[in-house]
């Protein structure tokens, strides 16, 4: 152990016993010699406290995809990025194969994977926060040189990073693919750009959505398990409870009661933002509702989420 | 000074500024986490660089006072400063110059315990390289070697204790405050983990605040001493005379010899306790010297003499009850 430690660059050494003593054959270049490397205090740079929720949030982001950590911990992420890419890489493959460009289009991954990205949400909220509180990290956090709200806001960002990378990812798959198949892709490029705008602010808006109610249920969890299956259960309860409510409505009220139904507003959202025409048979079609207010609804979501969880981590207190 | 030693350099063994250093100071700090219930009453101390135990019962506010220095917790009234720093104002600078070891659980479980304290590392502000290094370097300081690339959640307690040590110091602060640092350890690892704190204050240069419920074992690592009880403060100062303090001499005598007692007080020793068992507080070597005298002179025969000393708790009744 000692010699490992020896063989560091720049480490200052000193032989045990007095060092004035000339030691027969025994100078430290033989070998041979015990060194007592001592304690080294530390005078180099300290960062601050942006620093400290960078690494934060790269550390939370590693741990959502359960890098770094041991076997089990990878295997919900693992599938879930497997079900996000898997269909965009093989239409691209398709497509580019057989020459038929019909590729999934941006609002149905967008709607497809709403759903996977609600489950990994409930899977690894959780895992970022309820195991800090769990396990008791959460005192050495917020003994170090960070705030609880800063805390909340690097775990809640990671959530919501990880959330992109399998939302936008695929859609970037999809985009690459449309370029790259065509005849010519720097025309094809020309034509498709434009949709990047709406690509990105359309998962980052449904990856807050998602991600701010999963962070803000699981602030409340006092235990892993129950905690995803909160999150679960407020995924499906919630629309649930809105078919419901909505069936027994009639007329305007009707109408407006899509805004209730989570999976819905992000359908309808969807659809506004990469304008698109709703189908006439399904239920945002029906409801014929502006697209800016499933926009607003979901701004609104994100923001009282966000409310809540930030509250919960104000006090700095564990 | 060598190539390399820009980051690293040798500290001397001794505190540095200790002449003009307050290390923890308060003024009345007063907690209340309701009306009825007081944390810590009133509380005035100063402690100097150098490794303090802080003693008190179960409940008596040890956890409370180390979590107001954190400003994890604000003080109902009353002031506290570490390395002259507020507690209410500059909690973030007092943060990143002291490392915690909290009594509870505090590890996760599926990470490695060098991957942990080079996080702890960086999270104190160290970059990434040297957070790297001085994990590595504080791993093997706490006796933890090819274990740290394992998962902490297959640790023993004692490893856990010693990778809990292990990111209090990473950040080299200037203070640690441990909290229990022996709880749930068997015998031997109570000792290795004497010795680590032992050896971090002295050799280290760290001043060290340790806390614990078990005078015995505290008082053999500590320079000072700080006893609690209730929220109050009951001692502070050097442990030597807090060990005087608090041992008695037992004597046991064959005979009831009823007059003994009132003629060893009469010469000015404190004495209680039956007729044939006598506790007495032993001022200095004449103390004996003077028993031996009074036992001859009313013809007692004595069976047994025995240094032992007051529990904590037994200390501290007898305290309130003198002086209440």
């Amino acid at each position: 152990m000692a010699e490992s430690s020896a063989t560091r660059p720049g480490a200052r050494l000193r032989p045990v016993g007095d060092s004035a003593t000339p030691q027969a054959g025994g100078s430290a270049t033989t070998g041979g010699a015990l060194y007592d490397l001592g304690y080294q205090r530390y005078t180099g740079k300290r960062l601050d406290r942006a620093n400290a929720v960078r690494t934060l949030f790269a550390f939370s982001l590693r741990t959502a995809f359960g890098l770094g950590r041991g076997a089990r911990s990878k295997a919900i992420p693992s599938i879930i990025l497997a079900v996000v890419f898997i269909p965009a890489i093989v239409s691209v493959g398709a497509a580019s194969t057989t020459g038929f460009s019909a590729l999934i289009s941006y609002d149905n991954h967008l709607q497809f994977t709403s759903f996977l990205i609600a489950l990994f949400a409930a899977a690894q909220a959780p895992e970022l926060i309820v195991t800090d509180r769990q396990y008791g990290v959460l005192t050495l956090y917020l003994a170090r040189p960070l705030t609880g709200v800063l805390y909340a806001l690097a775990k809640l960002g990671a959530l919501v990073a990880a959330m992109m990378v399998l939302t936008f990812g695929p859609q970037l798959v999809l985009f690459l693919g449309k370029v790259f198949i065509a005849v010519s892709p720097w025309a094809a490029f020309k034509d498709e750009w434009t949709v990047l705008g709406p690509l990105i602010l359309g998962t980052l808006t449904v990856s807050c959505f998602i991600g701010s109610v999963a962070m803000a249920i699981a602030s409340f969890g006092g235990r892993r398990a129950y905690a995803s299956a909160s999150v679960i259960g407020f995924f499906l309860l919630v629309p649930a409870a809105a078919t419901v409510v909505r069936s027994l409505a009639t007329g305007e009220t009707k109408r407006y009661l899509i805004l209730a139904h989570p999976i819905e507003v992000i359908n309808g959202f969807a659809k506004w933002i990469f304008h698109i025409e709703a189908k006439r048979r399904t239920a945002v079609g029906r409801a014929d509702l502006p697209g800016s207010y499933y926009f607003a609804v979901m701004l609104a979501v994100i923001v009282v989420a966000t409310t809540v969880l930030l509250l919960r981590y104000r006090r700095n207190e564990v | 000074m060598g190539p390399g030693s820009r980051i690293y350099s040798r500290s001397p063994p001794t505190h540095p500024d200790s002449s003009k250093l307050s290390l923890i100071s308060t003024r009345d700090l007063t907690k209340s986490f309701s009306d009825s219930v007081l944390a810590l009453d009133n509380l005035t101390l100063d402690a100097e660089p150098g490794i303090i135990g802080f003693v008190g019962a179960n409940g008596a506010g040890k956890t409370t006072f180390i979590r107001i220095l954190l400003g994890l917790l604000p003080p109902t009234s009353g002031s506290a400063s570490v390395l002259d720093m507020d507690v209410r104002g500059d909690q973030m600078a007092i943060r990143r110059s002291v490392g915690y070891m909290p009594e509870n659980d505090c590890l996760p479980i599926d990470v490695s315990g060098a991957d942990f304290v080079a996080h702890m590392g960086r999270m104190s502000g160290l970059p990434f390289q040297a957070a790297r290094e001085r994990a590595a370097e504080m791993l093997r300081h706490v006796g933890l070697h090819e274990e740290r690339y394992r998962l902490i959640g297959g640790y023993s307690t004692g490893m856990k204790q010693r990778v809990k040590l292990a990111q209090a110091l990473v950040h080299d602060p200037k203070l640690l405050l441990l909290d229990e640092p022996t709880n749930g350890l068997d015998p031997a690892g109570r000792e290795d983990m004497l010795a680590l704190i032992a050896r971090t204050g002295t050799e280290f240069g760290i001043s060290v605040l340790v806390t614990s419920h078990l005078l015995g074992e505290i008082e053999r690592v500590c320079e000072q001493l700080i006893a609690i009880d209730g929220g109050k403060l009951r001692y502070n100062g050097p442990v030597s005379a807090f060990t005087e303090l608090t041992e008695r001499l037992v004597v046991e005598l064959d005979d009831d010899i009823p007059e003994l007692a009132p003629a060893l007080r009469s010469r000015g020793l404190d004495v209680d306790g039956t007729t044939t068992l006598l506790r007495i507080t032993v001022r200095d070597e004449t103390t004996y010297d003077v028993i031996r005298d009074t036992a001859a002179e009313h013809g007692a025969a004595i069976a047994r003499m025995q240094l032992t000393r007051h529990k904590l708790e037994e200390l501290f009744r007898d305290q309130v009850g003198a002086h209440g």
